[in-house]
């Protein structure tokens, strides 16, 4: 399979704790091609970051483990190459962005020296070359008076700006691959747009290969090819960005959708939510994860689903046994749904009071 | 500067205008470095200042003190019975010790033994326990035992009984084996801090991150997470000169230190001691010199800890 730059193929991730194993990523398979821009999605503790971890083999171990699976980037299994290999392939090949750019910067560091660091371990430059390039990097991630600002360190930027010369650390030496990991979660709504502008547009000019894990659909829908879902340590759904917001085929995909708040909404109505939680991953019972929360389900969810290819259309797989397209079983789930919601009220008195005013309101 | 010469360039239409406020340094608003900030904060403490001074005095006078002061300290003048055990005065400043040495230029001598053997060992004995323990932080697990128990053993010694012990038999009374005695001892204390400080460090992001480069483990550990300790082990560097001293001193004065006729701060208080009752000046000069010697070291250790100390509120 040459098509494909990264191929994940069964990968499973443990962590072994007092109570069992946590079975964080429990066999998920997805790939990505070269310059494609891959959106994984889910509910915090889905097992996103995890997987983002394992591809770099950087998971804590103990407790962590992969326990099986295979990772093959450019036709090489990551899972089976020495440590000193591996370390060529981070930063050199595969970059990585965090979550937290307040958190991810060494604060005894300039952002000269941060950023110059990659490109003196992987490309051998001299102290002056990497300045060098390091300014043409920052210049690239759009901070100005970039040859003053490469003195600086990392508190005198604004988390915006950290943002920003986190991704010339991961881009410095032109990887194939970028994972970013919540790049926009610890950041202001304006500045988010913003940092997801220029990853899009530095990637698309380097030809970079993106794989972008976050919880909020908003953010994948306008810059991904294609979209993996995620549910409790399995993928559940993958189809491109356009076929899956129009054309959802898995239950947990259709609840994150509508549970999205709309602008054009009527005002006061309750918002759609997912009810409960996701489970414990501690020695998950058997069968479809999602099952517990789910309106479609049935007794043949007892045994999980595989994830499979849906008739006609070779780029969408989703693994539900369900097909929730049909009428029928929408009206069915609707009416679960509903019965479940009275009863929460009814367990909650205040809250139902409360809901009654709004309800008066209107 | 560049600003204010553009704005100017575009009034020469001839109109007159209001002249363009000159950037006076006082109106540039420079940004402090850390290190300012660290220093502005140390300046405020008086104590440390206090004792920042003396201290700067002291290894002024030790090491410059005897190109103006040229009396040998060693040298013994038991033919003039007056120049024995002599009061201060015009040719003896601090008075003559019992075989006519003069006080001053063994003090001089003694602060320099005393504050090289206080230093070097401080020294080595940071850079052994840096050394261990981050190792011991860093890979934590097998490595952390065996490291910190082989810690805990030597902390477990009576160490005034060991160090007499091992003086006697592994020194030669020059300054150099009594720094290496001296660190040998010294580096469980910096040892022990900069492991806890590692085990918190390694956890941080900015190390992940920094392993998502490609870092290797020395990299990680020398250049991302030592300087992040830095604040402590300089704390802790400063306070261990003190008790080096202290050390040495009292090594010196059971007679296990540095060797006579050599001067040092200890060996002068054990030589005077018996004359305390004739003449206290020989106990007292070498006796407030330790004291106010270790006291500054401390002083200036603590003013160095809040100063550094990011979590304190600015002043």
């Amino acid at each position: 399979m040459g098509e494909y730059l990264l191929e994940i193929q069964d990968l499973k991730t443990y962590f072994k704790v007092r109570a069992g194993k946590v079975r964080a990523v429990d066999g998920v398979s997805f790939a990505i091609k070269p310059g494609e821009k891959l959106g994984v999605v889910g509910e915090s503790g889905c097992g996103k970051s995890v997987t983002a971890l394992s591809i770099m083999r950087l998971l804590p171990q103990p407790p962590g483990e992969i326990a099986g699976g295979s990772v093959l980037f450019e036709g090489q299994d990551l899972l089976d190459l020495p440590e000193s290999a591996m370390r060529k392939i981070r930063g050199g090949k595969i970059g990585m962005i965090f979550q937290d750019p307040m958190t991810c910067l060494n604060p005894t560091m300039t952002v000269g020296n941060q950023i110059g660091e990659a490109l003196r371990i992987h490309l051998k430059l001299s102290k002056n070359e990497a300045q060098k390039r390091a300014i043409s990097l920052l210049e690239q991630v759009g901070i100005p008076a970039a040859s003053e600002r490469i003195n600086s360190y990392p508190h005198q930027f604004s988390g915006g700006m950290r943002q920003r010369v986190v991704i010339a650390i991961a881009l410095a030496c032109n990887p194939k691959l970028l994972i970013a990991d919540e790049p926009t979660t610890a950041l202001d709504v304006t500045v988010q747009a913003q940092i997801l502008d220029l990853i899009n547009g530095v990637c698309s000019e380097f030809g970079t290969a993106v794989i972008l894990i976050t919880h909020d659909l908003g953010v994948v829908a306008g810059m991904t090819d294609r979209i993996v879902v995620m549910y409790a340590g399995k993928v559940v759904e993958t189809a491109t960005t356009d076929e899956l917001f129009v054309n959802p085929r898995h239950p947990y995909t259709l609840g994150l959708l509508s549970s999205v708040p709309r602008v054009d909404e009527v005002r006061h109505s309750q918002l759609r939510t997912i009810e409960g939680a996701p489970p414990d991953l501690t020695n998950p019972p058997p069968g479809c994860p999602f099952m517990p929360r789910c309106a479609f389900a049935r007794a043949i969810c007892r045994t999980m689903p595989p994830l499979e290819v849906l008739p006609g259309q070779a780029d969408h797989l989703k693994a539900c046994w369900v097909d929730v397209t049909d009428p029928k079983e929408q009206a069915y789930a609707e009416k679960r749904r509903q019965t479940r919601i009275e009863k929460m009220l009814a367990a909650t008195n205040g809250h139902a009071a409360s809901s009654q005013a709004v309800a008066e309101e209107k | 500067m560049d600003i204010s010469e553009q704005l100017n360039a575009t009034n020469v239409t001839g109109e007159e205008v209001e002249p363009f406020l000159e950037l006076t340094p006082a109106l540039v608003q420079k940004r402090r470095s850390q290190a300012r900030i660290i220093f502005d904060r140390f300046l405020r403490n008086r104590a440390a200042i206090g004792g920042a001074v003396f201290l700067i005095l002291l290894f002024i006078f030790c090491w410059f003190g005897p190109l103006f002061w040229r009396i040998d300290p060693n040298v013994i003048d038991v033919t003039n019975v007056a120049a024995q055990q002599a009061p201060p005065s015009l040719t003896h400043p601090l008075g003559t010790d019992d075989v006519g040495r003069d006080t001053l230029a063994r003090a001089l001598a003694g602060g320099r033994v005393s504050l090289s053997v206080g230093l070097l060992s401080m020294l080595l004995a940071i850079i052994f326990g840096v050394g261990i323990g981050s190792f011991a932080g860093y890979y934590g697990g097998a490595v952390d035992n065996i490291l910190m128990r082989f810690t805990d053993v030597i902390l477990a010694v009576p160490l005034y009984l060991l160090l007499f012990v091992l003086s006697a038999s592994f020194t030669d009374g020059t300054p150099k084996s009594v720094v290496i005695l001296i660190a040998i001892f010294g580096w469980t204390y910096a040892a022990r801090l900069v492991r806890g400080e590692f085990l918190s460090l390694k956890e941080r992001e900015y190390i992940l991150a920094s392993r998502t480069i490609g870092a290797k483990n020395f990299r990680l550990m020398f250049r991302h997470m030592l300087p992040n300790a830095a604040g402590p082990i300089i704390v802790n560097a400063t306070l261990l000169i003190g008790v080096n001293i202290i050390l040495e001193s009292v090594m010196s004065y059971f007679g296990f230190g540095i060797k006579p006729p050599d001067a040092s701060w200890g060996y002068m208080i054990s030589v005077g001691q018996g004359l305390f009752a004739v003449d206290p000046w020989l106990v007292l000069v070498p006796g407030f010199l330790i004291f106010a010697t270790v006291l500054s070291f401390n002083l200036v250790g603590d003013g160095l800890r809040d100063a550094l100390d990011p979590h304190m509120t600015e002043r």
